[in-house]
Order: structure tokens, then sequence, then C-alpha cells
């Protein structure tokens, strides 16, 4: 059996079992899973934008809260079916990132994290003062209540599939092969015609998309939305964190990174207070010991990926 | 008009303020080509520390800068030795992720110790106001913080002008393989700068706790008005700093008068946001 084939059916049979999840295991077990498919999905858009397109953004939170806040306020207010709220989310975020577009594009390095970040914190500060979403009280999600575990647990897997999935085809597209010239050399891919404002704009607005409905489905779970917490910088830590330890400019690292995030979140959820000091030594080790992450210090030794986007 | 007169006043002492806490970042900036983002919770972490001195020992706010200061260096040389110089020419995310790391375990572990209570640096200088002609009040405490903020701007400019270390630090971060064939050190020199980095930061946390109250959280707050000052200004440059601090502190000021207190922080948000879309290198920085 050639090696597409095993790598396809692994896929495959990985894919079944998550997929039966809700039939045979605990909620909790559903719940885990759950926050891993967000998780996962979240930090693939991030690493789309790091890890391939060079924009270290400290403010995907912006995507996270407008989604959040999206689904809140249609499915509280105006009675909107639950997963068109969700998806609405997603659109509001992409029509954020085209406003924003136009100053954050003229940034570059670390002058584009701290803009993101800061549009971030200008948007956690409006929130908080604009009496239409309650202020910083926050709101609750009370229609999605109404919803049962599973339907949120098989949203969260599709998203998650849907933008691994995603992810891939756009890297292995002409876009892909744009992104990787970018990012070995700027100047000689601009001679060769590459449009580098198009490749990272297309990037910055997938992942606000994405990144918008993850949030939503997100919030589905937590119920409650609050603005500091949504538009807050601890988003940006997480999401730094998954793609750093899973690997980044790969596209399984934020796979393998959700599941180490998620378990170690909920294995150090007992020792309140040391658990994110934990999460910031293990960033440092593995920068220290291993700066390509899992994923990308197994991909160098042994040479092998299952996503790889490489051609073959 | 007059109205106008007292915000703006302050504004310009507040500002004086936000320059030094955005100086410690600008330098490192300018010698390292490097974003600290712990740079705020070294400030925080000297507040605490200001704070322990004082509850054993009894002493004025002010006067803790003779322990503060010294365990601040110290720590700041730390961190560039162990952690920093690790990654150094690596290009930039390297860097941005460990000091995001050392942030978060800086944050927590100050939680840790002292619970997410207020704390702030008790002393007479907030109660007491300066009253010019029944026009406009001034608190103390803010025509301290601009003097100190004037002080170590001073202080600092002359050190790098004239002593051998402050052209050493100058000498790497101008041409750094001439600065090495020279027999200057650049991991030492790093380390030094990160020290004197951490100091400014320190004096910046002892003011600001004795200015406003501060919690272990308050790091990402002043990391955010570090990088709005030294953005405005421009990285890496030291009269650009200080101009920085005062657009940002009469920003702040000015926009939570006219708007309203809530919207302090965004009016100097949105300041830095127009001066990064218009001018993205600052004010006074070079191309």
């Amino acid at each position: 059996m050639s090696a597409k084939r095993i790598r396809f059916i692994s896929i495959l049979l990985a894919l079944a079992v998550l997929s039966t999840i809700p039939l045979w295991d605990s909620p909790y077990v559903m719940t885990v899973w759950l926050l891993i498919f967000v998780y996962a999905a979240l930090a693939s858009m991030w690493n789309l934008l790091a890890g391939y397109s060079g924009m270290i953004s400290l403010g995907q939170q912006v995507f996270i809260g407008l989604g959040g806040y999206t689904l809140a306020v249609l499915s509280v207010y105006y009675g909107l079916p639950i997963f068109l709220s969700v998806l609405l989310g997603g659109m509001i975020s992409v029509i954020f990132a085209v406003l924003i577009s136009l100053p954050i594009f003229r940034m570059k390095g670390v002058y584009f994290a701290i803009g993101t970040w800061i549009i971030a914190e200008a948007l956690g500060i409006c929130f908080s003062n604009w009496g239409y979403v309650r202020y910083g009280m926050g709101m609750f999600i009370q229609p999605a209540y109404k919803l049962s575990m599973s339907s949120v647990y098989y949203a969260a897997m599709i998203i998650c599939i849907g933008s691994i999935a995603l992810v891939y085809v756009l890297l292995r597209s002409k876009l892909g092969l744009a992104l990787m010239a970018i990012r070995d050399d700027d100047i000689a891919s601009e001679t060769m015609g590459v449009n580098i404002f198009r490749c990272k704009f297309t990037c910055f607005l997938v992942g606000a998309f994405v990144t918008g409905i993850a949030a939503g489905i997100l919030y589905l779970n937590t119920i409650f939305i609050q603005p500091f917490e949504a538009f807050g910088i601890g988003w940006s830590v997480k999401l730094l964190f998954i793609v750093i330890i899973g690997g980044i400019g790969t596209v399984e690292g934020p796979i393998v990174g959700a599941v180490i995030f998620v378990l170690l979140q909920q294995y150090l959820s007992e020792y309140v207070g040391y658990n994110l000091i934990i999460l910031g030594i293990i960033t440092i080790m593995v920068l220290f010991f291993a700066p390509k992450g899992i994923i990308g210090t197994i991909q160098n030794r042994f040479r092998v990926g299952l996503l790889s986007v490489r051609r073959q | 008009m007059l109205r106008f007169l007292e915000p703006i006043i302050n504004g310009v002492l507040l500002g004086g303020l936000y320059a030094v806490i955005g100086i410690g970042l600008s330098m490192i900036f300018g010698i390292i080509r490097q974003v600290n983002l712990a740079h705020g919770e070294l400030m925080i972490l000297a507040s605490y520390f200001s704070l322990l001195t004082l509850q054993l020992l009894g002493l004025h706010p002010l006067l803790t800068f003779l322990f503060v200061l010294p365990a601040m260096f110290i720590f700041g040389y730390l961190i560039q030795a162990l952690l920093f110089n690790r990654v150094m020419g690596k290009g930039m995310e390297p860097f941005l992720m460990i000091s995001f790391g050392l942030s978060i375990i800086l944050q927590n572990a100050l939680l840790l110790i002292f619970t997410p209570d207020a704390r702030s640096l008790k002393n007479t200088l907030v109660i007491q106001s300066l009253n010019v002609y029944d026009l406009f009040h001034v608190p103390l405490i803010y025509i301290v913080n601009f003097a100190v903020s004037i002080l170590v701007i001073g202080l600092l400019h002359q050190f790098m002008k004239r002593t051998y270390l402050g052209w050493a630090i100058s000498a790497s971060a101008e041409d750094l393989s001439a600065a090495k064939l020279m027999g200057i050190n650049p991991k030492r020199v790093y380390a030094l700068a990160m020290g004197i980095a951490a100091v400014t930061a320190a004096i910046s946390g002892v003011l600001v706790g004795m200015t406003f109250t501060f919690y272990p959280h308050s790091g990402t707050q002043y990391l955010i008005i570090a990088f709005g000052v030294v953005i405005i200004g421009g990285l890496g440059s030291l009269p650009g700093t200080f101009l920085g601090g005062l657009i940002l502190g009469i920003s702040q000021l000015a926009g939570g008068h006219i708007i309203g207190p809530g919207f302090q922080l965004l009016s100097g948000y949105i300041i830095l946001l127009v001066v990064l879309t218009i001018r993205p290198q600052g004010i006074l920085g070079r191309g």
C-alpha cells in the first residue's frame, strides 16, 4: 500500500472515530474534544497569518470578540436562528477586517503586531462603554441553551475540519506558492510578479472569517460573553502557545498544539494560578530546545508529514 | 477657554510619566532591535518590590528606589543573559515570544504571591495639589513624576553620550560587526542595556504605584502605554519618546475631558492608530 493511501485511510479512520464520540462517550470527553476542535481552527488561522504570511498578529481577539458579540446580539435581540448568527459573525468579522486593512497593512513586522493588539484593546473599551451590549457586564447567550450538546460538537468538528482543509487547499494553490516565495524573499518575489498585498490581504480575510465563526461556536459552549475577556490579549497568548508548541508553519502543528493545550488546561485546572506559569515556561523551553515545535522537529528528523503541503 | 487649561497642563505632566514608561522599551528597540513584551511586567514587578520594602522598612516610596533599582538592574541583566541572548540574531519572532512567555510567568507569579487586590504605594503627595491662581489644580504627585522623568531622560542622554559603556552601547546598535572588531562583547552590552532598561521600568513602576493603584495584571495596560509613547515618538529615539509621552498624555486627558472619562484610554489609542497609519516609524523616528 502506498504511503498516500495509508495517509488517506488513517485520516478517514480518525474522522470516523471522532464523529461517533457523542454516541458513546461522556459529555466531559465531548466538551474536551469540542474545545480541541475550536482551538485547532483558531490556531490554524493564526498559523496561516504568522507561519505562512509573516503577519504576527496579536489581535485575532478582534474577530473572536466580534464573532461572539454578533452571535449574542443577533440571537438574543433579534431571535435569528443560532447557526445563522454564528455565520453572520464570520461575515461581520470579514467586513471589519476590510475596514481596518487600510491602516493595518501599512504596518509591518512588530508594528503590525502592536497595531492589531491596539485595535483589539480599543474595541474592548468601545464595547464596555456601549449600552446596547450591556456595557462591561456582558451578555448571556440564552438561546444557546436550546441547542443539544452534540449539535455544538458537530459544528465545532465541521469548523475544525473545514479550516484545516481550507488552509491545506490554500497552501497547495497558487496563493500558497506565492506566500512561500514572499516568505523566502519578498523583494525577489515582487519582481517576479507576485502581488504581496493581495496575498496577505486574502489570508487576513480568510483568517477573520473562520476566526469569527469558530469564536461563535466557542461561545455557544461558554454561553456568556464579556468585553474585556472577548477582546483580551489572553486569546493571542493561547493561540501563540498552541502554534509554537505544535510547530509554526506546519498544517498539523496547530492540531497537535490544540490537543496538548486543551489537555494541559484540563489537567492544570486543579492548580489554579500555576497553570499559566507552566504554559509560559513550556513556551520558552520549546523555543529554546525545539524552535520548530513538535511537528516541525519530527518532520525535520524523519522527513514525514501527514498533511504536508510539499509537492511529491 | 480656561476650562481646557487644566486637562492640558495635567496631560503634559502625565506625559512626562508616560515618557519614562516608554523609554526602556524604546532603548531596547534602538539597541537590540527587539521589542520586549515583558516591559510592563518589569514595571509592575518593581511596584510590588517597592511595596514590600515599604512595608518591611517603613520608608517613603521614593526612598525605596535605593533597593528596587539595583535589584531590577540585576533582574534585567539576568533575563537578557539567560533568556534573550540565546535567541539573538534569529529574527523577531523568538524574542517576541520569549518576552511574551516571560510576561505571562511574571504576571501570574505576582498574582499568586500578592493576590489580585488593588495595591498602591501610600504617600501624601497624591492628596496634595497645587492651586494656581484658582485657575487650575495640579496634583503634587504629577509634578514629582514630571521632574523625575526629566531627570531620568536627561541622565540617560548624558550616560549614552559621555560614558564608555554608553559609547559601547551606541556602537553595537549602529554597527554590530564593527563594534565586535573593536573588542566589544555584544552579549554583555545587551545584558547591561537590558539592566538599564529594567531600571527605567522600575522608576516608572514606582511612580505609577505612587500615583495610581496597581494589580498583577496592570503590566499589560502600561505596556500599551509604553508602545503608544514610543510609536508616536518613534522607536529608538530619546527626544521622540519624550514628545510621544506628551502627545499621548494630552490626548488622553483632553479626550477624557471632552467625551467622558470612560474614553480616556480610547482617545489615546485612536491617536496612536492614526500615527501608526500615517507615519509608521513615528514622528521623530528614522525611516
